[in-house]
């Protein structure tokens, strides 16, 4: 109904005459974009479903503000859509790792944040300290029995959608401490991985090429998150 | 998602220790290895695990409540966890942008003042020591590199020296001076990075892309030179693994060219900056009396007062051949701390420019059998590596592997005085205070 009436009323209207402001007439019919896409989980949440004292754009364009704006009516445009597909277009282009440096890893992750290989060019350098506002979760350097509940943790406190990236031999398999008592083989044992980055260090070329694949893993899984495999992503019987 | 199997019962292995199990990355046809969660929850998007040895938050009812959960074991535990008037216990790390790995502090405060610090270590360690003894005197090389990971060839060298030590080996003069120039190197490396973390915990990012781009450019050199830009399993028994090559000879010569105007710059950007100046003078004093009661070595002691360096005090590889001054500082705070690294880098590049021109011709390996088995004994390896003495104490019982093979890391030394030098300081310098002594956690936790 939108966009329709808006062009149904805009037959009789010349191009040039929609850059001048429209006749208060012009507005009687009110503009409903039916909400189908997201819903409250609190029902009373939002005025607690009653009806709002402004019910559609005509008696906003009478209020103060709704004066003071100059954005035209008639531009309004909406475009239906999988808000998870431009959403994820948007997460691809600024992922922003979790800073948790654990062993030598991290020193070749934080080469390739700095000044020579500058991460930043592809939106992945802000390193935030606080798992709360981070969505991918690189694990730079030896996981250890002891790390391990800190890490899971850390991991259990990021928001969906989230990504892990197994950075160096290490986290990927146990690399050259197979045979050690107190190192996580692989941390595919206790969290799920989306992208392994072998190497004892990798250089920060392949930390970047890795988040670089992590971003057309985003991009080709777009809107398609409830197919995600969430969990261990080792099968049962390796 | 895999199905989903009942979590072993630790119980039921017969007593096994976490330490006795062999080889848990490697399934035994008995007892599959198990995937998935040991723990029926609803959602799908935890994480789980099924190794006993590994303590999940949710099991045990908070892992970084900093009071243990257990009633104190000694006298320190109990004067530790007991708090006094408006004092406050606040949990720092492991997981800490500004830790330097993974180190734990419990902090004791009164308000933003500090009384009382318990760290916690342990969270990398990852057994180091023991598969060297069980790994052969060639391979413990390659096993020792991730210890000390900024500045791994000193690692190796302390181990490649005991061993020499144990098995009377004469290193050629080409091979030590390839040692010294590429030690040297690594050390201003690590220094440069020192400097920009530093800065880094005391809120100044800048000077880390600085620091980054000498670092950068060195381990490029050495990666020129090893074929690896961290951990470079370079050094042998005996000599080095590759003979200079043409495109680390001009990277290196190309770097000499602005080394020092490069060094003093990095330097301008943090001596002359008021703000670092004020937070670090008298900040974290270590005096000299603490400082050797502790073992403290390297820049932290030198800092102090003391002018040891084990280059000059137990001379190895060509150091008596090489002229260089042992940098001292009397004040022993965190600004002195950063100035003797400073001046450990125009050191460096004059050790540096000496190797170059007195570097002799011949061959850079000792001839030695494929097979080592060092007579019965034992021997000890000390070299100056960044952050003080790094020793190894290898014992040999006349095997191809290592009886014993003991580290002693500076970093560990180092970092034990934080509970004496944070007492009375504020918070916000309980970082400036852990980044000037310089510690790395791969060292410390072994």
């Amino acid at each position: 109904m939108a966009v329709g009436d808006r062009e149904s009323r805009a037959g009789k209207a010349t191009p040039d005459s929609r850059l001048v402001p429209a006749a208060p007439g012009d507005l009687t019919a009110p503009v409903v974009v039916p909400n189908t896409l997201w819903q409250s989980v609190n029902p009373l949440a939002y005025e607690g479903g009653q009806p709002p004292e402004i019910t559609h754009l005509r008696e906003f364009g009478q209020t103060d503000l709704g004066r003071r704006d100059d954005a035209r009516w008639g531009g309004l445009q909406v475009i239906p859509a999988n808000a998870d597909n431009i959403l994820d277009l948007i997460r691809e282009n600024s992922l922003w790792p979790l800073l948790s440096g654990l062993a030598c890893c991290a020193i070749e992750m934080m080469s390739a944040a700095t000044s020579k290989n500058d991460m930043d060019r592809w939106g992945m350098f802000p390193f935030r300290a606080s798992p709360r506002q981070a969505d991918v979760l690189i694990v730079a350097g030896t996981l250890t029995t002891k790390m391990a509940g800190p890490l899971i943790r850390l991991w259990e406190q990021m928001p969906e959608p989230k990504w892990c990236v197994a950075l160096g031999d290490c986290t990927v398999s146990g690399g050259r401490y197979k045979r050690s008592y107190s190192v996580v083989q692989g941390i595919d044992r206790v969290m799920p991985v989306d992208v392994y980055i072998p190497g004892c260090p990798p250089r920060p070329e392949g930390l970047i090429y890795g988040m670089l694949q992590l971003g057309q893993l985003v991009k080709d899984r777009r809107g398609h998150w409830p197919e995600r495999e969430i969990g261990p992503t080792v099968p049962d019987q390796i | 998602m895999p199905t989903r199997k009942s979590a072993p019962d630790p119980s039921s292995e017969g007593g096994r220790t976490p330490c006795g199990e062999p080889h848990p990355g490697e399934p035994s046809p008995a007892e599959p290895q198990q995937f998935g969660s040991a723990h029926d929850v609803s959602s799908a998007s935890f994480a789980s695990t099924d190794d006993p040895r590994i303590m999940l938050d949710r099991e045990v009812g908070g892992l970084f409540d900093p009071i243990p959960p257990y009633p104190p074991q000694t006298e320190r535990e109990s004067e530790f966890y007991t708090l006094g008037d408006g004092e406050m216990f606040l949990n720092l790390g492991p997981h800490h942008p500004a830790t330097h790995g993974v180190l734990r502090l419990v902090l004791k405060l009164s308000g933003e003042q500090i009384v009382d610090v318990d760290p916690v270590l342990g969270y990398l360690h990852r057994g180091v020591e023991k598969i060297c003894e069980n790994s052969d005197y060639y391979h413990v090389i390659d096993q020792v590199d991730p210890l000390e990971y900024i500045s791994s060839l000193f690692q190796e060298w302390a181990a490649v020296l005991s061993f020499e030590k144990l098995m009377d080996v004469d290193v050629p003069p080409r091979a030590e001076y390839i040692r010294v120039l590429s030690g040297e190197l690594l050390r201003i490396a690590s220094h440069t990075l020192f400097q920009g973390f530093l800065a880094l915990d005391l809120g100044g990012l800048a000077p880390i892309l600085y620091s980054f781009i000498e670092r950068d450019e060195i381990v490029e050199m050495l990666a020129a030179l090893t074929g690896a830009r961290m951990l470079f399993n370079y050094f042998r028994i005996g000599g080095v693994n590759g003979d200079l090559n043409h495109e680390f000879m001009s990277r290196l010569g190309d770097w000499m060219s602005r080394a020092a105007s490069q060094t003093e710059a990095n330097a301008a950007l943090l001596n002359e900056n008021e703000i670092f100046v004020r937070r670090t003078r008298g900040v974290g004093v270590l005096d000299r009396a603490t400082a050797l009661r502790f073992g403290v070595t390297g820049g932290n002691l030198r800092a102090s007062g003391v002018p040891f360096d084990v280059r000059r005090a137990h001379p190895y590889s060509v150091y008596p051949d090489l002229e260089f001054n042992v940098p001292t500082r009397e004040e022993g705070d965190s600004l002195a701390r950063y100035l003797i690294r400073v001046d450990e880098v125009r050191e460096s590049i004059r050790i540096i420019d000496q190797c170059l021109h007195n570097m002799p011709d011949g061959p850079i390996m000792a001839k030695l059998p494929r097979l080592l088995r060092p007579r019965p004994g034992r021997a000890w390896g000390a070299v100056e590596g960044p952050r003080g003495m790094l020793g190894v104490y290898a014992i040999s019982d006349g095997s191809d592997q290592p009886f014993r093979f003991r580290i002693h890391d500076p970093s560990f030394v180092n970092l034990a005085t934080v509970p004496t030098l944070l007492p009375g300081n504020l918070l916000a310098d309980t970082m400036a205070i852990i980044a000037s002594l310089d510690p790395v956690m791969g060292g410390i936790d072994k």
